[in-house]
């Protein structure tokens, strides 16, 4: 059986209920958010462990609260790496399973060693400064970075469908234990990872302009914590661009990767990043007043870089004829509308949420809501009883349609 | 077909089970858990008791780390043990009812940021705030609740799902509603056992009385209105599964429901009484029950599907047996029968594709790995394993082995054997090697 014929056995017969191009556009903005908290969680844990280190007033505050940081973000970037991992599943189908299932022991190990850092990262907040926290933070560090190398190696295997039937056959058969781990390259995981530094210097950048107002806000120590974020989001840019680089010059020479526009756009964007890194750093009096333009702009060039990726893709597997673009369309207005109306709510009462979080946060004191924030708490919750109401309603008129009373 | 993953002993559809019964523990605390927080807290604004929030912050603590550490890393982990152990099923599921978890996804972003901020915010907010807060996590926990439901119940009545192919067709099916009266119900149940583990620890002796009534109350009323929901649930089931349950279920099963939640009830009953006499083992206790009792459900809901993964649609080894018009698919065991599964399945070494005298042992062991060990251990011992089953039947030569195979079709649980008659003898041939 040849490759292309070998994917096509795979592919679901079912067809997919909305556009291809829809599910892709979800797969590429969600993974970017799903990453950029990737990003975010290796730099923290990477601060925490140096702070602890580096021991002193300053790095102890700071390691703690990178420390606190990192189980928050590691929460989100699991929630948020939900939906990229749904979408793949519907666009890639045949690649992802494969890919998981030739190496099936190590996508439970991958929980494990997920469950195992997480213990560890809150361990490492439980010592607080006592000894230990180091060794814990370090430790929940090298499971991330292990955890990062599994998923790395999923997506790698992927992209290589004509070595699957070579990983999979042995002399007496096939070898369906699962524990081998068959492709890894280096640049592409130094693409993911160095990232975390500079997401890391952003997010220190972030942290100053956010408490700088509070009343209680020791100023000095968060013009050091953003200067040493602005230098971490510079250099650690300039690392990725020798890893990016690197990888363009290792991918199959068919590709001609370098003459794609959405490659083109994304590394000319990755240059400017740097260009403002260097901006901010070295010619800027106080980084954090640059912290919102950098979030900003450290967030388009991940969405640009995680387009190009999905252009890479989609060249990989145009060699083995398959494209997630044409899938057989099977329309279901119904649950499409459900999911775009349940994201449009959603998104309101998530921003409730998230505004209660950054005003209370804000305040040195207990914080009181104003009336517009009350009044928009009220319509967060009422949209939430609307939408089971809506949708109980639209259940029993289903129901007594097709089961009577 | 993908390659398979043999885990010996266990098989990889009990992995699953083992991380899917294990979610359902942070699941059921999620569900539950902020209900009764915001109620407490509401009496404690109402009645002017900040000492009532010692226990709300230990609880939601419990809630955050717990549900949002392990409990979002093993529904992850479902799907990842469901893609190693039953790829096309899943991606069967996904293909459908990718809106749903989509949705459901929604509800997961809003949940995780509702849990900290309300974990992180108590008394640093006004209470009105909070509580809101509060509320925002209970609907949108219980919301994905409402969602998922449905995805679990078409995967025992499809409803009218296979005729059209619509989403809320199989999705509102006629095991919906009471089945999610009995999940809603018995969240409580567990919920209450949480509140026991946590306030029997509590150091303010006023507050670990009232606290552990209020939570043995609680489970006691969850585990009476889910019985009557397990009533109601039970009888909604179609016939077909209603056999497959008096011949599948073991009495380890039934009694691994039965005793667990009487024992519960009796654990809420005893301190509903005497409140005072908690400790912290009466909460371990509690806890034990519960996952005991949820994995005998969950056990059971898996084992009366069978012969299917998808009900009247793909087999528990992942063969397609069945039409859907509505999306142009039709089963695949006539081809196979006619071509051979070791020609039609994509994971197969080509000297394999075709039974030959120098391979028959291996081709026949193929063939087990891709149609009998999602279910079967090929070991001689674990999970129904098939050496000892072949013992059992007293097959002395491979016709022996072959009829039992042709048999297959007829057992209500078991899919049909699908392949060429070569492809039956060579395992045929296997089986009886690994029962020697």
């Amino acid at each position: 059986m040849d490759t292309p014929a070998l994917i096509k056995t795979l592919q679901d017969p079912m067809g997919i209920p909305f556009f291809p191009v829809v599910f892709q556009a979800l797969m590429v903005l969600t993974f970017s958010l799903h990453i950029l908290l990737v990003n975010a969680t290796v730099g923290a844990a990477a601060l925490a462990v140096y702070g602890r280190l580096a021991g002193g007033e300053f790095w102890t505050k700071l390691a703690g609260s990178m420390a606190k940081a990192v189980t928050m973000s590691v929460s989100a970037l699991i929630v948020l790496g939900v939906a990229p991992l749904l979408f793949v599943q519907v666009i890639y189908d045949p690649f992802w399973y494969a890919s998981n299932m030739l190496s099936a022991a190590w996508a439970i190990g991958f929980l494990l060693i997920m469950m195992a850092a997480f213990s560890a990262s809150y361990a490492a907040v439980a010592r607080g400064d006592k000894p230990g926290a180091a060794l814990f933070g370090a430790l929940a560090l090298a499971l991330f970075l292990a955890a990062g190398a599994l998923m790395h190696v999923f997506s790698y295997q992927a992209l290589q469908p004509e070595r699957w039937m070579s990983w999979y056959s042995r002399a007496a058969g096939v070898d369906a234990s699962g524990t081998t781990l068959h492709s890894f390259s280096l640049a592409r995981y130094l693409h993911f990872i160095i990232p975390g530094l500079a997401v890391g210097g952003v997010f220190l950048m972030l942290r100053s302009w956010y408490l700088e107002p509070r009343a209680d806000a020791d100023r000095t120590a968060l013009d050091r914590a953003a200067r040493i974020g602005s230098g971490l989001a510079f250099w650690a840019t300039a690392a990725e661009t020798v890893a990016g680089v690197w990888w363009l010059m290792i991918l199959p020479d068919g590709l001609r990767f370098w003459r794609n526009p959405t490659f083109i756009a994304s590394a000319a964007l990755g240059f400017a990043l740097l260009g403002h890194f260097a901006r901010v750093h070295f010619f800027t009096e106080k980084p954090q007043r640059s912290a919102l333009a950098s979030a900003s702009a450290i967030i388009l060039v991940v969405l640009a870089m995680s387009s190009a990726r999905e252009a890479l893709r989609m060249a990989y597997l145009a060699r083995f004829e398959y494209s997630p673009l044409a899938q057989r369309v099977t329309l279901d207005w119904g649950s499409t509308a459900l999911f775009f109306g349940t994201f449009a709510l959603g998104l309101v009462v998530l921003a409730y949420v998230l505004a209660t979080a950054f005003q209370s946060g804000r305040v040195a004191g207990r914080y009181e809501a104003g009336p517009r924030m009350q009044a928009w708490g009220r319509v967060a919750v009422g949209l939430l009883i609307a939408w089971i109401v809506v949708v109980a309603g639209l259940g029993v008129a289903v129901t007594l349609r097709n089961h009577g009373v | 077909m993908y390659p398979v993953w043999e885990v010996p002993h266990l098989t990889a559809g009990m992995i699953l089970g083992l991380i899917a019964t294990f979610h359902m523990m942070p699941v059921y605390l999620s569900t539950s858990a902020m209900w009764f927080a915001i109620w407490l807290e509401s009496r404690s604004v109402r009645e002017g008791r900040p000492d009532l929030m010692d226990f709300v912050r230990r609880y939601a603590r419990l809630v955050l780390i717990f549900s949002y550490v392990f409990g979002a890393l093993s529904g992850v982990g479902i799907w990842f043990a469901a893609t190693v152990a039953a790829p096309r099923a899943i991606s069967g599921l996904i293909h459908n009812y990718v809106w749903g978890w989509a949705t459901e996804w929604v509800f997961f972003l809003i949940e995780i940021a509702a849990i900290y901020v309300y974990y992180y915010t108590i008394d640093k907010v006004d209470a009105k705030t909070h509580l809101k807060i509060g509320g925002i996590f209970a609907l949108a926990s219980w919301t994905t609740m409402i969602v998922i439901v449905g995805i679990l119940t078409f995967m025992l009545t499809p409803g009218r799902w296979p005729s059209t192919g619509a989403f809320f067709d199989g999705f509102f099916n006629e095991t919906y509603w009471p089945q999610l009266l009995l999940r809603t119900t018995s969240m409580f149940a567990v919920g209450g056992a949480y509140v026991l583990a946590v306030a029997a620890s509590g150091k303010n002796e006023r507050v670990r009385v009232e606290v552990v009534r209020a939570g043995s109350v609680l489970g006691l009323a969850g585990i009476g209105l889910g019985g009557l929901s397990f009533l109601w649930y039970s009888s909604s089931l179609p016939d077909p599964i209603r056999s497959n349950l008096a011949a599948l279920m073991t009495p380890g099963l039934r009694g691994g429901m039965i005793y667990p939640t009487a024992l519960l009830a009796l654990l809420f009953a005893i301190f509903a009484a005497k409140p005072g006499a908690a400790r912290p083992w009466a909460g371990a206790a509690a806890l034990a029950l519960v996952f005991s009792g949820i994995w005998s459900f969950e056990r059971t809901r898996e084992l009366i599907r069978k012969p299917y993964v998808i009900p009247n649609y793909m087999y528990s080894n992942q063969i397609i047996g069945g039409d859907v018009p509505s999306k142009g698919v039709s089963s695949e065991l006539d081809r196979i029968n006619d071509k051979g599964i070791l020609r039609l399945a994509a994971f197969v070494p080509d000297e394999l594709r075709t039974v030959t005298d120098a391979n028959r042992l291996r081709a026949g062991r193929m063939v087990a790995l891709i149609e009998c060990s999602a279910c079967h251990s090929l070991q001689d011992k674990g999970l129904r394993p098939l050496p000892e089953r072949i013992r059992r039947l007293g097959a002395t030569g491979p016709d022996d082995v072959a009829s039992v195979l042709d048999s297959l079709g007829g057992i209500p649980y078991m899919p049909p054997f699908a392949g060429t008659a070569d492809e039956k003898r060579a395992l045929a041939e296997y089986l009886l090697s690994i029962s020697k």
